[in-house]
């Protein structure tokens, strides 16, 4: 091959997720004729997913599936890409926003700042708390101490609740003992492979963040070397992907779910109109600080504002 | 080059610097580096900036130094003596009583940690002194601490069953479960060894010298009562984590402040005993860390150069009757503790064997509870294991690595005993959880 | 003449190794009562610390990298003693000068990434992804220093068993090391 690529993505070998990204691998291969060789790197093997923004930016990998929240301290914007708590899940809305609004635009310069090239983002599904307690209102919150990094973590304060800082493989013997009260997980797949039901079972209704939108990222230097139908192929690939993650996590989500509600997983009543204002203004908090912090991210706030 | 040649050079590279006598971590990462740049380039050196974050700001390890450091303070203020001293009031008639005493500790330290540096490392400032100052043979000792300290990842809560059941999408309720009759097993056979190599040699394990006077009733009482003390403490910590007060990396610091209530109880408490244990630990997490941080750099390299690939397609299609499928896992797995930390052998080789191993009719949480088993005994085997290295950091200077190599033999030996009465009994593993979950 | 600028430099890397050393080892009860403090607030008030888990991690990570010279300096990193142990004292030179080399060579690169790291941390304003979100390139300064401090202990064992090698005497007395062993 001309170009040999490494790929590190942040799901475990043998997930349902890193398949996907194993098909993007493949597709890049066959559509480029074997000129573009892509090896996958699951998480841990060589670059742990708190690594992968930087392993890209300096071309240790080639491409690189980040989660945005871990690397809030290096590129602000993602957080704001992924969705800030209380966004859209409509994944229509949220393709206009990308790429007729200008989202794509920022966030090409957000990430070109560090050297980074940015392809054709996907959708993943909504992030929930799970809780030993039920909540019946948003009020239920109150008080109580939840696993939620970063936005998340902000946003639940303005509910009330206490947001706590943990190791992922910490989160199911500390909801079992108490610990915790609840946590969030980055999607309904991510709750059912901790076995957070055999421990905390009730699901709250809305979601902490609609959809989730993450990135694939190229190394720079690597781009730079691809003749310009090798690039469009890349891209042609990233686009397909997209679709995949769309179909295929919609299908997983609902599985997740279905076998979490089988091990006795009980979801919050419908929550009443003061509660969805409650949560929305949590959010909304959290738009001001967020721009503030970063131009980049000021600048698609100012896009999401006018939306609106 | 391809990924088996690239294998074989780096293997060769350790042995090398092992026989020179080399620091291992800095070594490992030298050697990684070397290499690397001749495979690579000195795009390579771009791993250490993410390996460095990924070992320093890594939650779970954290349970290293707090767990150092409170072993430190209980050997320094007498409070782990005194737990032994009173072990010995009960059982001290017996030969090898005190090395008996120390797995029960260990056990229960291993309820405590989930990590197997924190529990051998624990062990060994708590318990190591006292055999050898009783005139233990140093091999029982050392085989000891480090059988005992390893059952941390065995008795729940444990790190890498967490992994495992993550990875592979099964319930760490049942694994937890499921890994108490193979721990509990280990345990009797760990204890039943003592027992027997003592009285069949019993100068390795000398009995206490009658006292001259015996203790009166009053002297032995506070000997009951300091050890009783001593034994709340441990009782504490685990409580602490039980209730929810804690988790389980947490409950190191609670144990520390324990200890320090604890000496100022027994009035042994001094700012200098503070400030010495802190300095031993300081140096010990040290150590600790730069070798987890080169041999990472280390495995990052071979990940990153396809090692985990190599492994998979030699696991695809190999057309052998399902147990034999089985044993040959296990032998892969022993054979990357070698040169593979027990973190990454689980993220490794979950996904890839567990899928096969249930496709062959298997039950997964069995062949969890196998992997957990295998990793306990990848880590202590020499001439590379993590657990070897925990130990020989936390060994006064007179022990050697040959000492260490050779106390774990017998236990080595034991754990594989264990390895394939669970492998050829299933039951074992399956029956507990079954009861209690179903 | 040669011998004694060399057991100067030696001594004077020795001196400055065991300051830092022995400094850092005063993070250890604060690394404790952090966690600790944390625990009791988010048990006890009800109040988690935004700022307790970073914190600790940092703790960590100065304690982890800032002592490793120390651990040099005592000879404390763990090796392989096999053959090492049955060779006669000048051959033992040899390996050594070898293997510190390795370690040299190892930590020459840990530097240059730390210093690049470092570079970037202010560029970008690199910080932690916690909601406290402190910065990150004190991190990297520390991690410099421990591997120039680390680099300074190792050419002085380098030196000092160069001397070995060649006269077979010691110029550093290593005995008092072991005494001074904290009891
Ligand atoms: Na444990
Ligand atoms: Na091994």
């Amino acid at each position: 091959a001309d170009h040999n690529w490494r790929f590190a993505n942040l799901y475990g070998r043998g997930t349902a997720f890193g398949e996907v990204y194993e098909d993007l691998a493949k597709n890049i291969e066959t559509m480029s004729d074997g000129r573009i060789k892509v090896q996958v790197l699951y998480s841990g093997e060589g670059v742990g997913t708190s690594g992968i923004l930087g392993a890209v930016k300096t071309g240790l990998v080639t491409m690189g599936a980040p989660f945005q929240s871990m690397h809030a301290g290096e590129l602000p914007a993602g957080v704001v890409e992924i969705g800030l708590p209380g966004g859209t899940d409509d994944a229509g809305d949220l393709l206009t926003l990308f790429h007729e609004r200008g989202w794509d635009e920022v966030l090409t310069k957000a990430y070109g700042s560090q050297g980074l090239v940015w392809l054709d983002p996907y959708i993943q599904p909504p992030v929930y708390i799970i809780t030993k307690k039920p909540i019946n209102s948003v009020e239920d919150f109150k008080g109580l101490k939840i696993r939620a990094p970063g936005a998340y973590g902000k946003f639940l304060r303005n509910l009330g609740a206490s947001p706590v800082s943990l190791a992922w493989s910490e989160i199911y013997t500390s909801l079992s003992t108490g610990v915790i009260d609840g946590s969030i997980g980055s999607n309904m797949i991510d709750h059912r492979d901790g076995n957070h039901v055999e421990v905390a079972k009730y699901m709250y209704r809305l979601p902490l963040a609609g959809a989730q939108v993450l990135p694939i990222i190229v190394n720079n230097k690597a781009w730079n070397k691809l003749t310009p139908d090798l690039k469009a192929i890349v891209k042609a690939a990233t686009t397909v992907h997209a679709q995949e993650q769309l179909v295929k996590s919609r299908k997983w989500e609902s599985e997740a779910v279905a076998e979490m509600e089988a091990k006795g997983l009980q979801w919050s009543p419908e929550p009443s109109a003061a509660d969805k204002e409650a949560w929305a203004a949590a959010g909304a908090g959290l738009w001001d600080e967020y721009a503030a912090a970063d131009p980049y991210s000021k600048e698609l706030i100012e896009i999401l504002r006018a939306e609106k | 080059m391809g990924i088996e040649l690239l294998t074989g050079i780096l293997l060769a590279c350790i042995l090398i610097t092992f026989a020179l006598g080399a620091p291992v971590g800095l070594a490992l990462g030298g050697i990684a580096m070397g290499v690397g740049y001749m495979t690579w380039g000195d795009g390579l050196f771009n791993v250490i900036p993410t390996t460095l974050e990924d070992t320093h700001f890594s939650f779970i390890l954290l349970a290293i130094p707090l767990y150092i450091y409170m072993g430190q303070l209980l050997t320094r203020s007498g409070i782990g003596d005194a737990m032994f001293n009173a072990s010995q009031l009960i059982i001290g008639k017996v030969r090898g009583s005190l090395a008996i005493s120390v797995i029960v500790v260990c056990s229960m330290i291993g309820a405590m940690v989930g990590i197997i540096g924190a529990g051998i490392m624990t062990s060994g400032s708590i318990a190591l002194r006292p055999m050898l100052e009783r005139g233990y043979d140093k091999r029982l000792a050392l085989g000891v601490i480090m059988a005992g300290g390893g059952l941390g990842i065995l008795i729940p809560p444990s790190i890498p069953m967490i992994m495992f059941a993550s990875a592979t999408q099964n319930s760490v309720g049942r694994m937890f479960i499921g890994a108490l009759v193979p721990a509990a097993i280990s345990i009797v056979c760990l204890i039943a060894y003592v027992v027997i190599t003592c009285k069949l040699n019993p100068k390795k394990a000398p009995l206490d010298p009658p006292p001259e006077v015996e203790p009166t009733v009053k002297e032995k009482l506070l000997t009951a009562r300091d050890g009783g003390l001593a034994l709340l403490l441990i009782v504490a910590v685990l409580g602490s984590i039980i209730m929810g007060i804690a988790t389980p990396t947490e409950s190191g610091a609670i144990g520390v402040v324990g200890a320090i209530l604890l000496a100022i109880f027994f009035k042994r408490f001094k700012v200098r005993m503070v400030k010495n244990a802190g300095m031993q630990a300081a140096m010990l997490v040290s150590v600790a860390m730069w070798i987890i941080f080169g041999a990472t750099v280390f495995s990052n390299f071979h990940l990153l150069m396809g090692v985990q690939n190599m492994v998979a397609s030699f696991t695809q299609d190999l057309g052998l009757p399902p147990m034999m499928v089985i044993i040959m896992f296990q032998i892969i797995m022993l054979l990357l503790g070698f040169i593979i930390d027990e973190f990454i052998i689980v993220l490794m080789c979950a996904p890839i064997f567990t899928p096969i191993a249930v496709s062959l009719g298997f039950d997964p949480i069995w062949f969890g509870v196998l992997m957990i088993l295998n990793i306990e005994i990848a880590v202590q085997t020499p001439p590379y294991g993590f657990a070897l290295f925990y130990l020989k950091g936390i060994a006064p200077p007179g022990i050697t690595m040959l000492d260490i190599y050779r106390s774990v033999t017998p236990f080595v030996l034991i754990k594989l005993m264990v390895l394939i009465i669970v492998m050829f009994n299933p039951d074992l593993v399956t029956w507990l959880p079954n009861l209690v979950m179903n | 003449m040669l011998q004694s600028a060399i057991r100067r430099y030696c001594l004077a890397v020795h001196a400055l190794v065991a300051l830092i050393g022995k400094s850092v080892s005063l993070v250890m009860p604060a690394l404790a009562f952090v966690v600790a403090f944390e625990v009791f607030s988010r048990y006890f008030l009800n109040k988690p610390t935004i700022w307790a888990y970073d914190l600790s991690l940092f703790m960590f990570g100065y304690i982890a990298a800032l002592g490793g010279a120390y651990a040099q300096q005592r000879r404390a990193h763990i090796n392989v003693d096999i053959l090492y142990n049955k060779v006669p004292p000048r051959v033992r030179s040899v390996f050594n000068i070898l293997s510190f080399i390795l370690a040299i060579f190892f930590m020459a690169i840990v530097l240059q990434m730390s210093i690049g790291k470092f570079e970037e941390a202010i560029e970008f304003n690199y910080r932690r992804q916690s909601e406290w979100a402190p910065h990150m390139h004190h991190y990297w300064i520390m991690m410099a220093v421990a591997s120039v401090l680390l680099i300074l202990q190792l050419s002085s064992d380098v030196l000092e068993e160069a001397v070995h090698l060649v006269t077979g005497k010691h110029i550093i007395d290593r005995s008092e090391y072991e005494e001074e062993t904290v009891e």
